[in-house]
């Protein structure tokens, strides 16, 4: 236990050292605090136009805006976590396999006392500890600028809404997270180490959901997910993709967590993106032998 | 001049033999054929449900014949263009990293230095030998397009629609080759090769996903399904009036879109291919007064990604 706390501590300070992904973290969270802005200056725009078809007597429908719920402003932040945070974690997760290999420490290290199953868990430990620290920044920024637009603060159900919509966030980043380090365990160049991740990200999040949806790519990065196609070809192929499409199935439990009474939540999405989850870290933490984390590591 | 072309023949050597690139080349290539074969089998099903709803008319005894929905084959490219705005920039990001990191990392860097012309021939070259490769690349894309679409849409494609095609293939060569300059002189720049990757990571999801991304947000026509002015029942003419009390937002909101090289990209290749339904159909001599000015800001913006690649490889910095 207690190795596994110091090389969690180990992880954290070096990850506190390496400027590159902060760059990342900086982003993500500059860009979860921008959105529900963005989101409600948008609603108020939306709202103006209605005031003004309204006032020239185009419409008498009523404003669709008019009972939106109170995390509705949280919904941009979704496609923010599967745009930015999936990649800072993978950028995360592969800076963290390769550091000691290029450091030509991994040797070194693999001289102490210690299990290659404890070295890999303490790394995801301090990587997901940082995530945690990361996530829950990025959500109370989010709750702060929520309560500012809604003239008070939040309640206590969108609050635990907000709080099971960061946990859920970060599953699914320590996910991809996890998907770097088995790069960088695995791949001894850092180019393609970043590399294949990247692609099997553009995969899940673009290619897998197309083929389910026929979908373009850019409507993909609509912060909610679309429905799979109900008749045709596409409709079987959607029985094959939807359980792949992570980024598709975040979308869905997001929502649901966001806005969705308990008996409509989507379980199975949800359980899509533990269970993507846990089968990176048993994949890494199981089955990496010692010789994969030896070696060095090239551009 | 000679030891530009000799660099340029080198980079097309090491780019031949680098599996990496292949792998990226085949990747873009599947997505590409992805996109094309979906948005034809999602033709074929609307009209297949045409098919069954005409005949549902006939056997209920109306005399009624809904129009038959149109097939434009070239507005078929749009989620390969989508593909090649998010994905291929990415790559071409990779590539233009992997040029420079690839010499610095081998140690071959200060041997190329001591030839004559140094720094500046050396990255001259390696962007004449990545022009090369990228636009054989975007043919072959863009052949590879037309290919699914004869095959897999069932549609002949006559002068003009290969035309069209030309322009698509120019307007990808000039984006990919925006991001791969950009890229290359950014890890020149540096002094860590994995910085400037994560960088320039960083940059091409501002640029590429963030923006737009942003942009279409603030839509007010995006913010309900089907449309805010579809569901209000509301004519494009009325909308036109109605938004032009909005003419700030509505600018600021352009402005943005327009930011991105991505968007210009889009906006240039959807007009000319007919994906834009306001130019489907129309003659490029008539699309081409709207498109001027984004052609040009891509052309400065490339220029520009040339001039900062070529000012960044000094040989002080390519030393570290």
């Amino acid at each position: 236990m207690t190795m596994l706390s110091t090389v969690a501590r180990q992880e954290l300070l070096a990850s506190r050292r390496n400027r590159a992904p902060q760059f990342l973290i900086v982003m993500f969270i500059a860009m979860v605090a921008v959105s529900a802005m963005i989101g409600w200056l948008t609603n108020t725009t939306v709202s103006d136009v209605y005031r003004q078809v309204l006032a020239e007597g185009y419409t008498d429908q009523p404003n669709p805006f008019d009972s939106i719920a109170q995390l509705y402003y949280a919904h941009n932040t979704v496609i923010y976590v599967v745009l930015i945070g999936s990649l800072m974690a993978i950028a995360l997760g592969v800076q963290s396999a390769l550091r000691d290999r290029k450091a030509s420490t991994a040797d070194l290290v693999l001289t102490r006392p210690i299990r290659v199953k404890t070295l890999l868990a303490g790394r995801l430990l301090g990587i997901a500890v940082l995530l945690a620290a990361v996530v829950a920044l990025g959500m109370v920024i989010t709750w702060a600028t929520i309560s500012v637009i809604n003239g008070g603060p939040l309640g206590v159900s969108p609050t635990v809404r907000l709080v099971a919509f960061g946990g859920l966030t970060w599953v699914f980043l320590c996910g991809f997270a996890v998907s770097g380090v088995l790069a960088g365990v695995y791949i001894k160049r850092e180019t393609t180490a970043l590399l294949v991740p990247f692609v099997a990200w553009a995969v899940v999040v673009f290619v897998l959901p197309q083929l389910g949806t026929a979908a373009r790519p850019v409507s993909l990065l609509n912060p909610v997910a679309l429905p799979p196609q109900t008749t045709g070809i596409f409709h079987w192929l959607s029985y094959v993709t939807s359980p792949l499409s992570i980024g598709e199935n975040f979308k869905t439990a997001s929502s649901g967590v966001l806005d969705a009474p308990l008996s409509a939540f989507p379980w199975a999405s949800a359980a899509v993106v533990s269970v993507f989850m846990i089968i990176a870290v048993v994949v890494v933490v199981l089955f990496t032998p010692a010789a994969k984390l030896r070696g060095g590591a090239y551009e | 001049m000679n030891s530009v072309k000799v660099f340029a023949a080198k980079e097309l050597l090491d780019l031949r033999r680098n599996r990496v690139v292949w792998i990226l080349a085949a990747c873009l290539s599947i997505a590409v054929l992805v996109s094309v074969v979906v948005a034809s089998l999602a033709y074929r099903t609307q009209v297949t449900d045409y098919r069954a709803y005409v005949d549902a008319l006939a056997a209920s005894g109306s005399a009624v014949v809904p129009a038959a929905p149109q097939l434009y084959p070239l507005t078929l490219l749009r989620g390969a263009i989508e593909y090649l705005e998010i994905i291929g920039a990415l790559f071409a990001v990779v590539v233009g990293y992997a040029t420079i990191a690839r010499e610095k990392s081998r140690g071959t860097m200060l041997l190329i230095l001591t030839r004559a012309g140094g720094a500046k021939v050396f990255i001259a070259g390696k962007l004449v030998g990545l022009g090369v490769f990228w636009a054989l690349l975007s043919i072959g894309l863009i052949l590879v397009s037309a290919l699914s679409l004869a095959l897999v849409g069932s549609a002949g494609l006559g002068a003009s629609a290969w035309g069209r095609l030309g322009i698509a293939a120019v307007a990808a060569w000039l984006y990919l080759m925006f991001w791969t300059a950009l890229a290359a002189g950014v890890t020149a720049f540096l002094k860590r090769p994995s910085t400037a990757l994560v960088l320039m990571l960083g940059v091409w999801l501002l640029v590429v996903l963030v923006i737009p991304q942003i942009g279409d947000t603030m839509d007010p026509d995006n913010q309900v399904p089907g449309g805010l002015f579809a569901a209000l029942a509301i004519q494009k003419s009325d909308e036109v009036a109605v938004l032009a009390h909005f003419s700030t937002y509505e600018s600021i909101r352009n402005a943005l879109e327009a930011s991105s090289i991505e968007k210009l990209y889009e906006r240039i290749t959807f007009a000319f291919l007919g994906i834009k339904d306001k130019y489907n159909q129309q003659p490029a001599a008539l699309i081409w007064p709207a498109m001027q000015r984004y052609t040009w800001t891509v052309l400065v913006l490339v220029a520009g990604s040339f001039a900062f690649a070529l000012t960044a490889a000094t040989r002080t910095r390519l030393q570290r």
